[in-house]
Order: structure tokens, then C-alpha cells, then sequence
């Protein structure tokens, strides 16, 4: 008597109620930002004159990048060194088995809450203020981020280590210092650096962006040009940033798979 | 070393999990310097329970376990750092960084030894290094002072973990399971090895067994636990497998034995 249960039927109202739900959802949307279908083709042919202007890339503006993309690269470097060493200690106060009681661990945790809360773009805009425009206050502001980044993934690495090896730590007398160096972080380190890679990734890419509001780097050199019409030579940054990011990720991606 | 030091004793101890669970029962026990005690039970008896509270890994309800006249303290802190310094653990799956080189591993428990600077800078002393050396000396392996824990097999990660519980000069060893996760053969050699260490050196030591022929053999002083009650104590030459059976609560089985050659 083994036979299988007939496929059950297809709940119709829920499915039709699911469709209409999100219908309406857009419509409303679509409605509150004033978007219309009509309007959108109507502007099209303004869309296909910024096109045209785009192409092709002017590629004798490719040398000029050579320096704000290298001060991106520095940015991105900066800001991964000083956030990774600095969420080490954030990541392990966050982390349930490792903390040093509970109101510690309720005060980090709030604390990496905040960080990650807040955009890297408001960060750059607050550190542009305090210290400046330029690359300086794009380094700060994606400490600050890389911070959030690796502290929030490794502190929940951390949770899940093996807990015999800082047990056997503290048996033989260690303080609690030694238990995290000696027992914890060694069980860590390959998500660490995993981690670490990642927000570089992050960092290169957020980096350009961050030049956008006046922190540094090819984000800066973008917005120029862009202020300017200058599409074809914003068609070659685009070019240069994505064949950057491409190569970053590979390499970034292929150390770490190695690691695993 | 340590003359006339690693005394154990327990005073009216108990010990209640937070679940309910009893793990000590009302344990009045002594142990001298330099004895080497064996404690069996099935699990869940106790036995690791024992041991924890002598390190203060586990905290007492209440009652009071003292080292050398001195009570185990029951909350972290720089006494309780100072006793842990002079009592080795050994654990059942070894519990070593694979990571690491077998040389790191037994430096750390030479933890408690050194400033923290130098231990966090991994500078350690001369003198530390050197007896860190010695310990894996005598259990046999400084050749395998610069490979990688991870690479070494169970046998020879057990060793590192006796070495690195010799590394701390220890008055007393504690052994919770040392020989669980290892094969017989190998089983015999760990033994053989806390014999040797305990009467070369003169560490009181304690260790948890649940092969029954294993404690008759190796033991000197068997304790018997059943439900953290302490059921029997005396010498290992005298137990019966009646004495056993008040143990286990049960006919054992071949289950409770190493070498079935030894039962029947």
C-alpha cells in the first residue's frame, strides 16, 4: 500500500490574492513617485542621445586615470589595514562565547549596530567635514565600514569554533587575553582573512563611489567629467572601473578558495 | 619535583547543573601526593565532574575542594589562574590548536609562566622553550617538534597533550578519558606513559576510565562513582567484579571491557 498521496490542488484564491497583492503594491508605488508609462517613452530619444554621445570611450583619456585610480587603490588599502585590525577586537566582544559578560556584549553588539547602520556615503560625507575633502576622508570612512563588515560576519565565526581548545587554555592557567589569542582566533583565522579579502573587494568598489561626495580617488574624476558632458570619457571610466573590479575580485576570490 | 604537594581533598561536595542534573553527591574523598587514582562509572557518573571541579572548570554548589590545604576558588580571577598553574589537564579529544606546531601547543602551558608580553609577542623565555622540550622529550616525540598538530595521528596528538600538561610542572595531572578516542594498542601506550610520568616525577594523578580491565590494571586507587556519589574507594589489587557491578549498577559486558581476553 504504497502508493503516493494524490497531488494536492492548487490554491487558487491564495495564488490570484498573492498577484493582486503585489499589482496593487506597485501600482501604488508607481503612483506615489509620479511614474508614467507614457512620459518614460516620450523622454526615450533623450536616453538614446546620451547613448550616442557615450560612445565610443574615449581612450586617449585612459592615462589620466593612472593616478586617481591608484589613490582609489590606496583608499581601499587604508581603509581594509586599519578596519580589519580594528574590528578584531569588536568581533570578539560581540561574539556570545567569547565576550566578557553580558553588558560588554550588549554595548558591542549596539555599537557594530550603529556602524553597520549607517551608509559608507555618510560616513565619507562626515570624516570629508571633519578632516577635509579628499582620499584621507575616503580612508577613514571605509575603516569605519570595513569595521562593520568583518566584525558582524567573524563575530558569528567566532560563535561557532570549538570551544575545547580555549577550555584547554584556561586549564592550564591562561588568562582570558591568552584564551582568545592562544585557543579562539588561531580556530578563526581562515575566515578571518576570508573576510578581510572580501571587504578589500568592498572597499575598491565602494571607493569610487565615495568619490562621488568629494572623498578621493576615480569617483572624483567620474563626477567631474560627468559634470562636464564629457560622456565618452565617462563611458571609459565605466570601462576601467569594471575591468578593475573584475581582476580584484578573481584574485581576491581565488585566495580565498584556496583557503577554504 | 613538587615533594609532598598535589594533596586533594574534597569537603561534603556537591555539585548541581542548572538543568537539575546532580553531578557530586555529598563527596568526602582524599588524595595524597603522588598517587596515581583511577575513577571509574558509568557515564555520566560523575567523573569528569570530579575532575573539573579540582581546576575550577566546574564550580562546587556547595562544600569545598581544596589543593594543598588551599580552596579551589570559585570565580575567575588571578587565584584561580595561580591554581590552575600547577594542575595539568589532559582532555579526550586531545584539545590541541591543529593549526599549530606541537611546539606552540605544549608552549601553552607555559602560559601561566611567563609575562603576558612575551607569551602575546610569542618571545618566550629560553628557559620555557627548554621545558617545553623536556616534556615532549619524555613522552617521546621531539622530533615532531616542528610539524603541525593536524598532521600527527591520535596517539601521538595525546602525547602532545600529556607533554603540554607537563610543560606547566604540574603537582597534579588530570586525565579526563585520556585513552577514549584512541585505538588499543595505543590505549596501552598512553597508560604506560601516565604510569612512568606519575612515578618518575611524583605527580598526584587522576584519571577517568570507563574500561574496567584498564583501571584493574593500571590503577593503584580506584574510586567508583554512580550518580556523583562516591560507591567505592580502595586498592586496585582488591576490586572484585562484585565491586564493579555495585559500580555499574549492572552485570558488565563486553562493552566495558579493552581486551575481551580479560573477561570470563
Amino acid at each position: 500500500m504504497n502508493v503516493a498521496p494524490p497531488k494536492p490542488a492548487r490554491n487558487w484564491p491564495l495564488l490570484i490574492g498573492t498577484i493582486a497583492f503585489l499589482v496593487g503594491m506597485t501600482w501604488w508605488s508607481g503612483h506615489g513617485i509620479g511614474f508614467s508609462l507614457t512620459e518614460l517613452l516620450c523622454n526615450l530619444a533623450g536616453g538614446q542621445r546620451l547613448l550616442q554621445e557615450s560612445w565610443p570611450p574615449d581612450f586617449a583619456f585612459l592615462p589620466r586615470l593612472y593616478g586617481p585610480f591608484l589613490e582609489t587603490i590606496y583608499i581601499a588599502i587604508i581603509g581594509t589595514v586599519v578596519g580589519g585590525i580594528l574590528a578584531i577586537p569588536v568581533a570578539v566582544l560581540a561574539a556570545r562565547n567569547l565576550t566578557l559578560g553580558r553588558v560588554v556584549w550588549f554595548a558591542d553588539r549596539n555599537f557594530m549596530n550603529i556602524l553597520r547602520t549607517l551608509p559608507d556615503l555618510f560616513w565619507a560625507m562626515m570624516f570629508a567635514t571633519a578632516v577635509g575633502f579628499g582620499p584621507v576622508a575616503g580612508a577613514l570612512a571605509l575603516s569605519v565600514f570595513t569595521i562593520a563588515v568583518i566584525s558582524k560576519l567573524w563575530s558569528e565565526s567566532l560563535e561557532a569554533i570549538d570551544m575545547g581548545m580555549p577550555e584547554a587554555v584556561r586549564a592550564a592557567g591562561g588568562t582570558w587575553l591568552q584564551m582568545i589569542q592562544f585557543g579562539a582566533i588561531p580556530q578563526g583565522l581562515q575566515h578571518y582573512v576570508s573576510y578581510a579579502l572580501y571587504a578589500f573587494e568592498l572597499n575598491v568598489r565602494a571607493s569610487m563611489v565615495l568619490g562621488l561626495v568629494g572623498a578621493g580617488g576615480i569617483g572624483m574624476i567620474l563626477e567631474t567629467q560627468r559634470a562636464n558632458f564629457e560622456y565618452e570619457r565617462v563611458t571609459m571610466i565605466i570601462l576601467a572601473v569594471l575591468v578593475a573590479v573584475l581582476l580584484i575580485e578573481q584574485l581576491s576570490e581565488s585566495i580565498r578558495k584556496r583557503l577554504a | 619535583m613538587n615533594e609532598n604537594q598535589g594533596s586533594i581533598r574534597f569537603t561534603d561536595g556537591n555539585i548541581v547543573y542548572p538543568n537539575g542534573t546532580v553531578g557530586m553527591k555529598d563527596l568526602n574523598l582524599e588524595i595524597r601526593p603522588g598517587e596515581f587514582v583511577v575513577i571509574v562509572g558509568s557515564s555520566g557518573a560523575g567523573k569528569s565532574t570530579l575532575l573539573r571541579a579540582i581546576n575550577g572548570l566546574n564550580r562546587m554548589t556547595s562544600g569545598t575542594v581544596e589543593v594543598d590545604g588551599t580552596k579551589v576558588p570559585q570565580k575567575d580571577g588571578r587565584e584561580l589562574r595561580l591554581l590552575r598553574k600547577r594542575v595539568g589537564m589532559i582532555f579526550q579529544d586531545f584539545r590541541l590548536v591543529k593549526r599549530l606546531t606541537v611546539m606552540s601547543n605544549v608552549l601553552i602551558g607555559r602560559l601561566a609562566h611567563v609575562p603576558g608580553w612575551r607569551a602575546m609577542f610569542n618571545l618566550w623565555p629560553a628557559h620555557d622553550r627548554d621545558v617545553a622540550m623536556k616534556a615532549l622529550e619524555r613522552v617521546g616525540i621531539t622530533e615532531k617538534a616542528w610539524v603541525k598538530a593536524s598532521q600527527l595521528s591520535g596517539g601521538q596528538q595525546q602525547r602532545v597533550g600529556i607533554a603540554r600538561a607537563l610543560a606547566q610542572e604540574p603537582a597534579i595531572i588530570l586525565a579526563d578519558e585520556p585513552v577514549a578516542s584512541l585505538d588499543p594498542v595505543t590505549t596501552h601506550q598512553i597508560m604506560k606513559d601516565l604510569v612512568r610520568i606519575n612515578r618518575e616525577l611524583g605527580i598526584t594523578t587522576l584519571v577517568n576510565l570507563h574500561f574496567l580491565d584498564l583501571a584493574k590494571q593500571y590503577g593503584e586507587r580506584i574510586i567508583g562513582l554512580r550518580f556523583g556519589e562516591l560507591v567505592y574507594d580502595g586498592s586496585a589489587a582488591n576490586v572484585t567484579d562484585e565491586d564493579f557491578r555495585d559500580i555499574y549498577g549492572r552485570d558488565f559486558t563486553e562493552d566495558d571491557v579493552l581486551d575481551e581476553d580479560v573477561i570470563g
